[in-house]
C-alpha cells in the first residue's frame, strides 16, 4: 500500500515536470536569442548541439553587484527584449541578486564562467539543445546560425522553445 | 573452501584417520558441484541482453519520438519495474524483487532527468533533483534490502555532484536527507557495507562543500570528524568501526601528506583556517567523540585523534616535518598496543604497516639530504631488512605462546 502511494507520486511528479514545460511556455515571458553559427558536427555522435549565445558575453561594465565577479557565480542576467517581439534580446546588465524586469525587459538566470579583463564569460544551461527529429537542423550541412526562442516563467524556470535559422527570418 | 578443494585433499584426511571414509562422503555430498548454479546464471544474462537491445532501439529513435510516446515510455517503464518488484516480492523472491524496486527508483531519476530534456526545461535549483533523494530515503524505510539502502546514498552523491558543478551551490537539503535519512536507517538495522558506503558518500559531499565555498581544505575535517564521532555512539562495535574507516583513512592520508609535504610553507599555508574557529569546532567534535567512546567503553581508540592534531598551524620547514612524524609514529604505536591488548591479528597487520610506512617516510624525508646516495639506499637496505627480521621473530613468539595456550586448554580436561 504505501509502496503504491510511492509510486504514485512519483508519477506525479514526472507529470508535473512535463506540465511545468508546457505552463513555461504558456504562461512565460518569450524572447529571442541570437547564437554564433552552429557547429552540427556533434550531432554525428550525440542527439544535441552546442549553442553559443551573443548574450554569453558581456561587457564588464554591466556588472552590477557587491564585489567582483567570481567563476561559478550564479547572476542574474537582465536582457532588453524591445521593441518589436520579433527583436533578439541583448544583455542590459548582469546582477548577482534578483530584480524586477521593466517594461521590454526580461531577467534570465545564468552561472559566470569566466571573468577576463574586459568581458564576463555567461552560462544559461541553455546551451545543450536536443535537436528533435523534425528540425532543420538535421539536413543542414554547413554551420547556420540560428535564433532560439526563450520562455521564462514567472517561477524561474525556463526552455528552449524552438530554434529557428536566422535567413528564414531575414526573408521575412 | 571450494568443493575442489575437499575433492583432493580428504581422501589425505581419511588416510591420516582424521575422519572416516562415510564421514568424508557426507561432507561432499553437504557441499554439491557448482554446475547447476552456472546454469542459472543463463536465463539471467539472456533477458539482461534482451533488455540491452530494447534499450538501444529506444535510444536510437528517442528524438524522433512524439512527446506523448516518450513521456509515455518513460512511466511506463517506471510502473512496470515497481510492479514487477512488488510482483516478486509477494512470490517471496527477495532478490529479484529488491532489485527489480532498485531500478524502479533509478527509472525516477532518468524519467525527470529526461522529461526536463523533452522540454528543454532548465531549473535554476536541485528541487527537480532532489525529489529523487527524499523518494530513494522513503523507499528503503519500506523494505528491509541492503540495496534499496545503498540507493539514497550514492543517489544522494550524485545530485550534490550535479548541483555544485553546474548549479554552483550546496544543497544542505541533499546532505541533511542522506546523513539523517539514511544516517538513521543505518543505524536502526547496522551494517558493516552500508556503514562504508554511507560515511564515504558523506565524505564525498563534504569534499564539494569544501570545493564550493572556496574554503580551507582542512575545514573538511569536521564534518568528516563528525561522521567519526557518530561511529562512536553506535552500539554495533562492527559497524561503528566500519563507518569510521573512511573519515581515518582520510585524515591518515592527510598526515601523510603534510609529513611529506608539508616542508614548504606555501603548502602549509594552503591548510591554515582561522586558529580559534576551526580549533575550537575539532575540539567540540572530539568532545562528542569521546562522550561516545566513555559511554560505549571503548576509549582505547582515543589515539586515533592523534592524526587530527593541527600540526599545519606550526612554522613550514623541518620543524612541521618532523612534529608530523612525531604524530605519525605515535599514532601507529597506539595502533600496536590496542592489537596487543585485544589480539586481533588483522589489527596487528594494520599497525606493523603503520609504523614501516612511517619509517620509510622518516627515512626518505630526514636522510635525503645528507648522506651519500650509495649508503641512503644501503641504510634504507639494512634498515627494512632488520625490521622485517625482529617483526618476524616477534609474530613467531606470538604465534608460539598462542600455540601454547591452545594445547594447554586442550590437555586440560583430557584427564577427566
Amino acid at each position: 500500500m504505501l509502496l503504491r502511494l510511492l509510486v504514485a507520486a512519483q508519477v506525479l511528479y514526472v507529470l508535473g515536470v512535463a506540465g511545468a514545460g508546457y505552463a513555461t511556455t504558456a504562461y512565460g515571458q518569450h524572447i529571442w536569442l541570437a547564437t554564433s553559427p552552429v557547429d552540427l558536427h556533434s550531432l554525428q555522435y550525440e542527439s544535441f548541439v552546442r549553442l553559443r549565445y551573443a548574450a554569453a558575453k558581456a561587457p564588464l561594465t554591466a556588472w552590477h553587484g557587491a564585489g567582483p565577479p567570481q567563476r561559478r557565480q550564479a547572476v542574474y542576467v537582465l536582457l532588453n527584449a524591445v521593441p518589436s517581439p520579433d527583436s533578439l534580446a541583448t544583455v542590459a546588465g548582469v546582477y548577482d541578486k534578483t530584480l524586477s524586469p521593466g517594461a521590454g525587459q526580461a531577467v534570465l538566470r545564468g552561472w559566470v564562467t569566466d571573468v577576463y579583463s574586459r568581458t564576463l564569460g555567461l552560462r544559461y544551461n541553455l546551451e545543450r539543445y536536443y535537436v528533435p527529429g523534425d528540425s532543420p537542423l538535421r539536413l543542414g550541412k554547413t554551420s547556420p546560425a540560428v535564433r532560439v526562442r526563450v520562455s521564462i516563467a514567472p517561477w524561474g524556470q525556463a526552455r528552449i522553445e524552438r530554434v529557428a535559422l536566422l535567413p528564414a527570418t531575414a526573408a521575412r | 573452501m571450494s568443493r575442489k578443494f575437499l575433492d583432493t585433499e580428504s581422501p589425505a584426511w581419511v588416510s591420516e584417520g582424521l575422519i572416516t571414509e562415510d564421514q568424508r562422503r557426507r561432507l561432499l555430498a553437504r557441499y554439491p558441484p557448482e554446475l547447476v548454479q552456472a546454469v542459472g546464471l543463463l536465463p539471467l544474462l539472456g533477458s539482461i541482453l534482451v533488455g540491452l537491445s530494447a534499450l538501444s532501439v529506444v535510444a536510437a529513435n528517442w528524438q524522433s519520438l512524439p512527446t506523448a510516446v516518450r513521456l509515455g515510455l518513460l512511466l511506463g517503464s517506471l510502473l512496470a519495474a515497481y510492479t514487477a518488484g512488488e510482483y516478486f516480492l509477494r512470490r517471496g523472491n527477495r532478490r529479484v524483487g529488491h532489485g527489480l524496486l532498485s531500478l524502479g527508483l533509478v527509472l525516477f531519476g532518468a524519467g525527470i532527468i529526461l522529461t526536463s530534456q523533452l522540454f528543454q526545461l532548465v531549473g535554476y535549483d536541485v528541487s527537480g533533483l532532489l525529489a529523487w533523494v527524499v523518494a530513494g530515503v522513503l523507499l528503503s524505510y519500506l523494505y528491509d534490502s541492503q540495496s534499496l539502502i545503498l540507493l539514497p546514498i550514492v543517489i544522494g552523491a550524485a545530485v550534490q555532484t550535479y548541483c555544485t558543478q553546474a548549479l554552483g551551490t550546496f544543497s544542505y537539503a541533499t546532505v541533511a536527507l542522506v546523513a539523517l535519512g539514511s544516517g538513521y536507517r543505518w543505524w536502526r538495522r547496522p551494517d558493516a557495507l552500508v556503514a562504508t558506503i554511507l560515511a564515504l558518500g558523506l565524505l564525498w559531499q563534504a569534499g564539494l562543500w569544501v570545493a564550493v565555498s572556496h574554503a580551507k581544505i582542512t575545514w573538511f575535517f569536521i564534518p568528516a570528524m563528525l561522521v567519526y564521532a557518530a561511529g562512536d555512539w553506535h552500539r554495533d562495535r562492527a559497524a561503528g568501526r566500519a563507518l569510521q574507516g573512511p573519515p581515518l583513512v582520510a585524515a591518515y592520508l592527510f598526515a601523510l601528506g603534510l609529513a611529506l609535504f608539508g616542508e614548504t610553507d606555501q603548502y602549509a599555508g594552503l591548510l591554515r583556517p582561522p586558529v580559534l574557529a576551526y580549533l575550537g569546532a575539532l575540539a567540540a567534535v572530539l568532545a562528542l567523540s569521546a562522550a561516545g567512546k566513555r559511554a560505549r567503553a571503548h576509549l582505547g581508540s582515543l589515539p586515533d585523534w592523534l592524526l587530527l592534531l593541527p600540526g599545519f598551524y606550526l612554522p613550514g620547514g623541518l620543524p612541521l616535518a618532523i612534529a608530523t612524524l612525531v604524530v605519525l609514529y605515535a599514532h601507529a604505536g597506539s595502533v600496536l598496543a590496542r592489537a596487543h591488548r585485544s589480539g586481533e591479528a588483522g589489527q596487528l597487520t594494520l599497525g606493523t604497516v603503520l609504523f614501516v610506512v612511517a619509517t620509510m617516510v622518516a627515512y626518505f624525508k630526514l636522510t635525503w639530504a645528507f648522506l651519500d646516495k650509495s649508503l641512503f639506499f644501503l641504510i634504507g637496505g639494512v634498515l627494512l631488512l632488520s625490521l622485517s627480521w625482529y617483526l618476524r621473530r616477534r609474530n613467531a613468539q606470538r604465534l608460539a605462546a598462542g600455540a601454547a595456550a591452545v594445547t594447554a586448554a586442550s590437555e586440560a580436561p583430557e584427564p577427566a
